[in-house]
């Protein structure tokens, strides 16, 4: 259903002509045929105007009629368009780089030359590496990192899920002015937490992100026993980037493409690379740190017949280990699992997931390749069988958490409500995106729709993040706390908006509590950056304030935050 | 007649789950056959996903449910660590909460619920439900169909139901509509184009 502001606009700026040409267009695309269907994208692989190229889409799903010629109202941006990629170094694989209190690193933000999937591209580093470093410190370190920028974006670096200070979040006009090309910025980022974090632009992420401007940040625990015996440890960074046989698709300039579902890709990536392998002996217990940084795919991650144990999130351990199936992972969030390789073979790490064809009214398996360990017939020594049987409790977490629970029962303080509108979308996309509106899943695990995502940008769509008491949306939100204090806020992801969604919430320097989903107590609580709220659902948060200054809300689906769902909230220190 | 209750009337001459029934005058509660109504006058489980709760309706095939109301709700676990549950091959895993109203236990027999594929190739006993008429399981598929039969006994090693459905209900993800050979607004059952996954 279109809210009322974009029904205006649509009278306003749509002629009654338009609307019958889409209806009839609509008339005409339930009475296509297969066989019609792919006659209708003769444009794919060729160049459209203004430099564009047709997104990919199943070739037996019909083109909405209009569309066929259709381009994003932004131009298109391929960074060093027209430019020899051998002019660039070729980026290499991430290095580590422990470093100690007080130790300073400098990042270069520069051009670079990768080749995926078979096609050489120019694309962005940090210093020359896919992903960027591998930082490790220790808990309560502070290390220095001095970025030098040296594209043609500007950009900032932000440190996701460090309650660092204030000054350090690298967002843009909020907490630092967006570092031009030539100049540089000097970040110190203090750990407080251990657990695996990453950072990131926060300029565009849309593009410099999916760029590949990504990389994790290591924080470990003085305590040995902080996690459970593992064999190795293996750093899983989950990506994909929409590509056709030309190489990735160009990103809009002047605002992001794809701005109702975000920029799904079509090829899946393990640390930057398309056939990520890995081996392992028999028996062996390997310790994953998985992070998504794709722009808006959630992953499944499915391990074959290995068993997969959970230990952390985001900012902490969970109170307890426990067993999965598959882990859930949604953009910007990190989990920590220990899975063990008990059969020789090849085990393959998979996005497994039910896709939806719109079209046809139907879920169907789809099973994307991440990375394929071969398992050996010898077995690991020493063999850690009866730890990684055992399910931990980590007492320390709960004890932290019982500081909370007087809390968890509160009124919420502040209730959230997310939605969209749209304005000046072509009639064909309005009419076809309302008729499917009898169910929205819960969540967008494909891009079921490419054509309509990738005409949609951000300037005719605005994602929106509402407070229900006030009325104040995005921007317009003004919350204020003090230090120290709990905060419970409930956001609702209602499912009667033009284009229903999930959003991986994200709070800035603070960490919470997912305390509950639609009144469902969760039962084994961890602290946490970043949450998904799927469609129709209601998240209960606990919000510690426990770091002044001014600090963002947003979804971290790239193109739904440049499309408005954000807004900030300030905590005083209390000092005069 | 109150307008209320004459479109309540109306609305219910039209569905076959909410007769309006001769007898003594119904209040509009009674009447009205809003999801709202339901929901507000019997959902024993206030969690879940309202957008996900869907009706069950009475086959009125044994005696004494013409008025009688179903509804199911669904919620993911809080034993899930995410923030939505996933089986093995990436379907939804939901609890699964069934509840009856407007009648009484049958005199004979257990009233049982199912849930099944909607090609109805796959079945799971989610159990008898109690003296509340309450039942409670888990579904791992997308789309499914609850199905609550009279049983001559309760069973729980059956593999599928013997006895009359009573009730039935489709999940919400039911309502998915294939734009391929009929339009979003026919009401022709899109399995009959075979497209019904």
């Amino acid at each position: 259903m279109l809210e009322r502001g974009t029904q205006k606009r649509l009278s306003e700026d749509s002629t009654v002509k338009q609307l019958i040409r889409g209806v009839g267009a609509l008339g005409m695309l339930v009475l296509v045929t297969p066989t019609d269907a792919v006659a209708q994208h003769e444009m794919h692989g060729m160049t459209m105007s203004g430099g564009w190229r047709m997104v990919p889409m199943d070739m037996s799903m019909p083109m909405l009629p209009g569309l066929e010629n259709a381009v994003p109202v932004v131009g298109p941006f391929l960074p060093g368009r027209g430019m020899d990629p051998a002019m660039f170094p070729e980026a290499r694989p991430s290095e580590h780089v422990p470093m100690a209190d007080g130790d300073t690193l400098d990042i270069a933000v520069s051009m670079v030359r990768r080749t995926i999937d078979g096609h050489e591209m120019i694309m962005f580093g940090y210093n020359e590496q896919y992903p960027g470093p591998l930082i490790q410190a220790p808990k309560d370190a502070t290390i220095v990192v001095r970025v030098t920028n040296e594209i043609q974006l500007p950009t900032t670096i932000h440190w996701h899920g460090v309650r660092l200070n204030n000054r350090y979040d690298g967002v843009p006009g909020v907490t630092q002015e967006a570092i031009e090309r030539g100049d540089s910025f000097t970040y110190e980022v203090h750990v407080p937490d251990a657990g695996m974090y990453w950072y990131h632009p926060h300029v565009r992420e849309d593009v410099q992100q999916d760029l590949g401007l990504f990389g994790n940040l290591l924080v470990t625990s003085p305590d040995p026993d902080y996690y459970g015996p593992a064999h190795r440890e293996e750093v899983f960074v989950l990506d994909d980037m929409l590509m056709d046989d030309q190489g990735a698709l160009p990103w809009g300039d002047s605002a992001p493409t794809h701005a109702l579902m975000g920029r799904f890709g079509n090829v899946m990536m393990v640390n930057g690379e398309t056939d990520y392998r890995l081996s392992a002996d028999k028996g062996e217990v390997v310790r994953f740190y998985l992070t998504n940084v794709a722009n808006s795919r959630t992953f499944n991650v499915t391990f074959g017949s290995a068993e997969v144990k959970i230990v952390a999130s985001d900012v902490s351990r969970f109170e307890r280990e426990q067993w999965v199936g598959s882990v859930v992972i949604a953009p910007a969030e990190r989990y920590v699992v220990d899975v063990r390789f008990d059969e020789p073979g090849e085990v393959v790490i998979a996005n497994t997931i039910q896709a939806i064809n719109h079209f046809r009214g139907e879920f169907y398996p789809h099973v994307d390749t991440l990375s394929i360990v071969s398992v050996g017939e010898d077995a690991a020594e020493p063999s850690v069988t009866a730890a990684f049987d055992t399910l931990r409790e980590h007492t320390d977490v709960v004890e932290d958490i019982d500081l909370f629970r007087p809390y968890f029962g509160q009124t919420p303080d502040y209730e959230l409500e997310t939605t969209v509108r749209v304005r000046d979308l072509p009639p064909s996309i309005v009419l076809s995106m309302e008729a499917d509106t009898l169910y929205v899943p819960p969540m967008e695990w494909n891009d079921a729709m490419p054509m309509m995502n990738w005409l949609s940008t951000a300037e005719q769509v605005t994602w929106i993040l509402k407070d229900r008491r006030t009325g104040a949306a995005n921007e317009a939100i003004d919350w204020r706390f003090e230090i120290g204090e709990v905060v419970k806020v409930r956001i609702f992801n209602t499912p009667d908006s033009f284009h229903p969604m999930n959003h991986p919430i994200h709070v800035h320097g603070q960490r919470f509590l997912v305390l509950s989903m639609d009144g469902v107590q969760s039962e084994n609580l961890v602290w946490k950056d970043t949450a998904i709220l799927p469609v129709g659902s209601t998240m209960d948060l606990l919000i510690e304030m426990s770091n002044p200054g001014e600090w963002m809300v947003h979804c971290h689906i790239a193109e739904h935050l440049h499309a408005g769902m954000m807004f900030s909230f300030t905590v005083e220190d209390g000092q005069p | 007649m109150h307008p209320i209750l004459m479109l309540g009337a109306l609305l219910g001459s039209l569905t076959p789950a909410f007769p309006v029934m001769a007898g003594p005058a119904l209040s509009a509660r009674e009447v009205l056959p809003s999801r709202e109504l339901a929901v507000a006058s019997f959902c024993i489980v206030p969690t879940g996903p309202e957008y996900y709760a869907f009706d069950l309706f009475a086959t009125r095939n044994i005696p004494g449910t013409g008025l009688a109301i179903g509804r199911a709700e669904v919620a993911v676990s809080g034993a899930s660590p995410f923030s939505i549950a996933l089986g093995p091959d990436g379907s939804y895993v939901y609890d699964i909460h069934i509840s009856l109203e407007r009648m009484k236990p049958p005199g004979q027999g257990r009233l049982v619920a199912w849930v099944t594929t909607p090609e109805i190739d796959r079945i799971v006993r989610m159990g008898a439900l109690d003296e509340n008429l309450r039942s409670s399981g888990t579904v791992g598929w997308n789309k499914f169909i609850v199905v609550i039969t009279l049983e001559r006994e309760d069973d729980p090693t059956a593999a599928t139901w013997s006895g009359p459905v009573v009730f039935r209900g489709m999940s919400r993800s039911g309502m998915m509509h294939t734009m391929v050979g009929h339009g979003a607004l026919q009401q022709e059952n899109c399995a009959a184009y075979g497209y019904g996954n």
